[in-house]
């Protein structure tokens, strides 16, 4: 649990410490690519937490979205169709399923826990 | 074991990536891309308004230096003498000093096309107002009507008013007060170098720049200043 917490930290202050700041004109492709990452990282443990993870899928699922989502937005400005716009619709309302999921997912957990608890207790 | 190492991974691109993104948009929104001589046309308005600033301070210096030296008796006079200059910075009274004076006359091809004469528009007036106004302390009337900082130029009911009094038909004069008579004929040169002569022959109108004359005159403000702000305080008190 506390390892990929770790993990976040360390990357954002990787990002910060690097100062690293990209041309104005390719803020839109990061900015889709953090959508699809966090799609992807929601997609992860959602799977992991209903047991149908796979490490696979999992990674190149990460890495095929940020590529797609980034290639969508380069073809719709090359096209003159914001196409970036339908990544961002799809990226987010899966964002949202995948959310809902996990919350059904660890409620019912939670409730089971409950409940187990309660009949030790009684006994 | 391996797959929390996979999560770890993938979120610390994941954070990367945001920081990244992060520092993307708080980039500062406008960046100076002044060159050199951008930089130094700015300092040298500044420069400018600084020389400005001094002229207006040594002004006041001497307006203080008079009222100082004028205690008693003479009192009286200095303030009318700064009403008097305080008019003549409104506009209100008659001015004569160096200036230019300049014909609006109908083109001869339009005269000799039979084009009806036709006022010459607010717009065109206005464009002319703020081409001379580039010149600093100068004084200016249009066909007999003083223009101020408070003046209109403005249709009224189809026709061209400057402070709200209409401007006649071609010809008419337009006379401009400078400070000194090099002022006048810097503005002279200006004027003739001016694209707003084509402006005027483009509505058929011709502008004849009149040659620097030491001595020109022209009216007051007629109407009186509406004065929304300052109140005069009883007397004594």
């Amino acid at each position: 649990m506390w390892l990929p917490i770790l993990g976040l930290i360390l990357g954002v202050s990787l990002g910060f410490l690097s100062d690293i700041q990209i041309p104005q004109e390719y803020g839109n492709y990061l900015s889709i690519a953090v959508l699809a990452a966090l799609d992807t990282l929601l997609g992860g443990i959602r799977a992991h937490l209903q047991r149908v993870y796979d490490d696979q899928v999992f990674i190149t699922g990460f890495f095929f979205n940020i590529l797609l989502a980034a290639g969508l937005a380069f073809l719709g400005v090359h096209l003159g169709v914001d196409l970036y716009l339908a990544a961002i619709f799809a990226f987010g309302v899966r964002l949202f399923q995948n959310l809902a999921v996990i919350r059904r997912v660890l409620l019912t957990k939670w409730s089971e826990y409950r409940k187990v608890s309660t009949t030790n207790t009684s006994k | 074991m391996r797959r929390k190492w996979m999560f770890t991974f993938i979120l610390l691109i994941v954070g990367f990536m945001v920081a990244v993104q992060y520092n993307t948009v708080q980039q500062p929104e406008e960046r100076d891309t002044r060159d050199l001589w951008a930089i130094r046309n700015e300092l040298a308005k500044e420069r400018k308004l600084h020389s400005e600033l001094l002229t207006e301070v040594r002004e006041l210096d001497t307006t203080i230096g008079k009222y100082n030296a004028s205690e008693g008796a003479s009192a009286g006079k200095a303030l009318a003498d700064t009403v008097h200059d305080l008019r003549e910075q409104a506009g209100i009274i008659d001015q004569t000093g160096p200036g230019l004076v300049i014909d609006v006359v109908p083109s001869e091809e339009s005269i000799a096309f039979g084009t009806p004469l036709h006022e010459v528009s607010p717009e065109l007036l206005t464009r002319f107002v703020n081409e001379v106004n580039r010149f600093k302390g100068i004084d200016m009337e249009i066909d007999g009507k003083r223009v101020t900082g408070l003046s209109a130029i403005r249709d009224i009911n189809g026709e061209t008013t400057v402070n709200g009094l209409a401007v006649s038909l071609p010809p008419f004069q337009i006379k401009i007060l400078s400070a000194d008579l090099e002022s006048s004929e810097k503005l002279y040169n200006f004027l003739q170098s001016s694209s707003i002569l084509d402006d005027f022959y483009l509505d058929d109108f011709v502008l004849e720049v009149g040659q620097p004359q030491s001595e020109v005159t022209i009216n007051g403000r007629i109407e009186q200043f509406e004065n929304h702000f300052l109140k005069e305080l009883p007397k004594g008190g």
